[in-house]
């Protein structure tokens, strides 16, 4: 029985005309954005190696180590997945002169965009009147009328619409991939695949549950021009508008120090104040050294310092002792001054992962942010994704550290006479920044709270409209 | 007669549920808005507070826009604090860059509910008008008597959009009033104007989308079909149009990325102290090619930029929602060509002073001018593209309407 309902629904639905629709949009919609989509990866992947090509060959003539850090700088290549997930990818970046306004104006197409808003919103234009409209047209009251049991209708229901539903979207999907085919060069691994595949699932997962949310919505009314406004009232809320909201509220329920102010105040601690404490404890260690060895309060000039020092070790040493309380006054000045820094720049980042985290949690309210975190991360396109870059770039750093340290040291063993901070040096040895993506797994386990969440959605919509159902007057 | 008609949908809609459920959605959705972006640009104001230069100090940093706060645009961009230094110009973004969420959804603002809420409320409003009717029965009463088909269309059309417009102006002008007795928030004299002419062009991109609905309404015979259609068309022109067209324009044009940019500058700078100190040239010569060759840098990218810009203006353009963004952030001082008006006036900024540095005997001592910046006039604004895309929505509006007067002509309404 519940097999027939369910031919019965994809039959309608493949028969009817919002089927044919909702088929041609995702068949133009989809191939065409990750045909563009792909080519922008490909010119990504040419500017990125043309860029290394770049500092290669800078690095052959002015390597050196003072100012180097600020030109070798780790560099996040395009993702082979921007070919169907932009996610955070778009070249805002505000903190540079030259930053590319045009995203914010317009948020990019991409395969989240054709499952967060189109599919969502095909799943209510197919469910609206999957219960208020048969009431309508009176076939409820026929159906109802066999020896049929509810729950099988409402299962068959979903399930049929469901399916009648996906079809058109993962042929779309096909078609696209196609796209990502013929173009090697963007480089598609094993990986990617499996990553596509749980994104594919988490879709079908929230395209149900909006399926489900349609039905419930329809078994509540008995017009299903009324279904039909409630149905896009939830929709413009839940997709539209709390998502956006979400990181609005969060600032206001906890809220970040300005960075312009933190940074502001870790150069004045580094800087000005940094030289004041320097000062202070200089005088204050030179205090007993000036009592211990009165020629140090002599104003002598540079070459009769330099007479007395070597003619007299007394001296010598009295100078000696000078450098070391001068050098440990601004160690220790550095240090705590460096520290108040860490300190400040910590609670600040404490506070603004607070925000993010709690943004994060208010936009879940709504699947669409649900879902969208749940494909980013696992494409290596989202918040999961930047950090983990992070992580990879502070290993890098501290390799290079490591490195210029070492470097240095032997330069400096060969050749004390030179100042090697400052002279071009030949660094073809050094360590290369090298991103390569996290590991499936962790990913994967990223995402579950998603998928949880997702299936949860879905579980209560299917609950209500199977309760709503029950309690429908077919009449 | 048309009146009468008119009179006749302001009060079915009065009566109906979906009345009830689109403006309480849009009134909702308009105070909110309102509410959390003036929040917002408060919060950014307190920002400009701290970073204001004080007197004398090298900094270029433009407050921002009470307007935003309707349409935010770029104004987070150009309200970024740019300290200009002999070697480049040193950015500082706001505290916006601590939360990634932000870069997850768009701006909430004004312009965002008109733009994707208000637009489909006004197809929800028109997808009905004709084959409703004609499937009630009612449309062949109505014409039963002598009644000319165009007025019961412009009837239709004004009922639904007085119904439409007025509380949306009610609501948007009682948001605007309480935004208005906040003391924090000052609104510049020629400020309301901007906002006046931005509510007219919503009144427009409102008339835009109720003549699609009523066109698309008259082609049918069912309002389920109609509605279909509808929905997919507002999906197609509200959100895949503009967005993929910027990046079918970057196919087309080829503009170095941001990142090549930045590390051409760090390059750039790393060289010429490099060189400096191994005592090739002095100095001021070392800082002129710094700074000639980052405003060679900013130049090329501007032109291809530039380039860009226009060809996805014009791509976009196929869909009004692209014409109604690009017009409405230019007329309140957030869009494209105001952003670039600014960078360029930055660059002027620090150029006369890296001139005056480099000429001043006493680098220490030279006091610098203060950095103003004075927005585009709204006539400058109007004649560089706003009152275009004003018109062509205008435009558009009122040929789907005469569309729908041609497809309403030859319905059949047995």
């Amino acid at each position: 029985m519940f097999g027939t309902i369910v031919r019965k629904e994809i039959l309608g639905h493949i028969l009817s005309f919002r089927f044919v629709v909702t088929l041609a949009l995702l068949l133009v919609v989809v191939p065409v954005t990750t045909f563009v989509l792909t080519n922008d990866t490909l010119r990504r992947v040419s500017d990125a190696s043309l860029r290394r090509a770049e500092l290669e060959t800078y690095m052959r003539t002015y390597a050196h180590f003072n100012r180097i850090g600020g030109v070798l700088q780790a560099a996040m290549p395009p993702i082979p997945f921007h070919a169907l997930v932009r996610g955070l990818s778009a070249e805002v970046n505000l903190a540079e002169f030259d930053n590319d306004p045009l995203p914010v104006m317009f948020p990019l197409v991409d395969l989240v965009f054709v499952v967060t808003i189109l599919m969502s919103l095909a799943a209510l234009i197919f469910a609206y009147d999957s219960v208020s409209g048969e009431k309508e047209d009176g076939t409820l009251k026929l159906m109802l009328a066999n020896d049929l049991p509810r729950p099988v209708v409402i299962l068959a229901k979903i399930a049929g619409g469901g399916v009648s539903l996906l079809v058109p979207f993962l042929m779309s999907l096909t078609v696209g991939l196609l796209v990502v085919l013929v173009h090697p060069g963007v480089g598609w691994g094993g990986t990617d695949w499996a990553a596509l595949g749980l994104v594919a699932l988490g879709a079908v997962l929230y395209v149900m549950l909006f399926y489900a949310l349609g039905v419930f919505l329809s078994a509540r009314h008995h017009a299903s021009s009324a279904s039909i406004m409630t149905s896009l009232l939830v929709w413009v809320l839940a997709v539209l508008v709390v998502p956006n909201l979400s990181p609005y509220v969060a600032s206001f329920l906890a809220p970040t120090p300005s960075r312009i102010q933190i940074e502001r105040e870790a150069q004045r601690l580094g800087d000005t104040e940094r030289d004041d404490l320097g000062r202070k404890l200089q005088t204050e260690a030179m205090r007993p050294l000036l009592v211990r060895y009165p020629v140090l309060a002599e104003n002598l000039s540079e070459s009769d310092q330099k007479r007395l020092v070597e003619r007299d070790p007394a001296v010598r040493e009295a100078f000696e002792a000078r450098r070391k309380a001068v050098s440990e006054a601004w160690d220790e000045a550095n240090r705590i001054q460096s520290e108040k820094i860490v300190a400040i720049m910590g609670a600040a980042a404490k506070k603004e992962e607070a925000q993010t985290g709690l943004s994060r949690t208010i936009s879940m309210i709504s699947p669409l942010a649900t879902f969208t975190y749940l494909a980013t991360d696992l494409s290596s396109t989202g918040m999961r994704n930047e950090a983990y870059f992070g992580r990879l770039r502070g290993v890098w750093d501290r390799a290079f550290g490591d490195y210029s340290r070492r470097k240095l040291a032997e330069l400096q063993a060969r050749d004390p006479a030179t100042d090697w901070w400052n002279t071009a040096v030949d660094m073809s040895d050094r360590p290369r920044f090298e991103y390569r993506e996290e590991p499936i797994g962790g990913r994967v386990q990223a995402a579950l709270p998603e998928f949880l969440l997702l299936l949860g959605y879905g579980l209560v919509f299917f609950a209500l409209a199977y309760v709503s159902f029950l309690r429908y007057d077919v009449r | 007669m048309w009146r009468t008609v008119a009179r006749k949908e302001v009060l079915a809609n009065l009566l109906s549920y979906r009345f009830y459920v689109v403006i309480l959605l849009a009134a909702v959705l308009v105070g909110t808005s309102l509410f959390v972006m003036a929040r917002d640009y408060k919060a950014r104001l307190a920002d400009y507070d701290l970073v204001k230069p004080g007197p004398g100090e090298p900094i270029a940093v433009n407050p921002p826009n009470p307007l935003s706060i309707f349409a935010k645009g770029l104004d987070e961009a150009m309200a970024r604090s740019f300290e200009a230094g002999p070697t480049g110009i040193a950015v500082r973004a706001g505290q916006k860059s601590g939360n990634s969420i932000f870069a997850f959804f768009p701006t909430p603002d004004l312009l965002y509910i008109v733009r994707v809420v208000l637009s489909l409320v006004a197809l929800l409003f028109g997808f009905d008008q004709i084959n409703r009717e004609k499937e009630d029965g009612t449309l062949r009463l109505v014409l039963a008597n002598p009644v000319p088909r165009g007025a019961v269309l412009l009837g239709k059309w004004l009922g639904n959009f007085v119904s439409l417009a007025v509380p949306f102006l009610i609501v948007t002008a009682l948001g605007v009033a309480v935004l208005a007795l906040d003391p924090a928030i000052g609104f510049p004299p020629g400020g309301i104007v901007r906002l006046v002419l931005i509510l007219a062009l919503t009144l427009l991109y409102i008339a835009f989308f109720l003549s699609l609905g009523l066109l698309v309404s008259a082609l049918t015979r069912r309002a389920s079909s109609s509605l279909v259609i509808l929905l997919f068309a507002w999906v197609l022109l509200v959100f895949v149009l503009p967005n993929l067209g910027t990046l079918v324009a970057r196919q087309a044009v080829d503009v170095p990325s941001v990142r090549a940019l930045s590390e051409k500058r760090q390059q750039i700078w790393t060289r010429e102290v490099l060189l400096r100190i191994r005592g090739e040239g002095d100095w001021p010569s070392h800082v002129k090619a710094i700074s000639a060759e980052n405003d060679a840098l900013e130049a090329d990218y501007r032109v291809k930029f530039d380039r860009l810009v226009r060809l996805a203006r014009s791509i976009n353009r196929v869909s009004p929602t692209a014409g109604f963004v690009y017009a409405a952030t230019e007329i309140a001082g957030t869009g494209l060509g105001e952003e670039s008006a600014l960078k360029k006036e930055v660059i002027r900024y620090k150029n006369g002073l890296l001139d005056r540095t480099l000429a001043s005997p006493d680098p220490g001592v030279a006091d610098h001018p203060a950095f103003r910046y004075a927005y585009r006039p709204l006539d400058r604004v109007l004649a560089e593209g706003a009152l275009f895309d004003a018109g062509w929505l205008a435009a558009a509006a009122v040929l789907l309407f005469a569309l729908s007067y041609l497809a309403f002509v030859r319905y059949d309404v047995r």
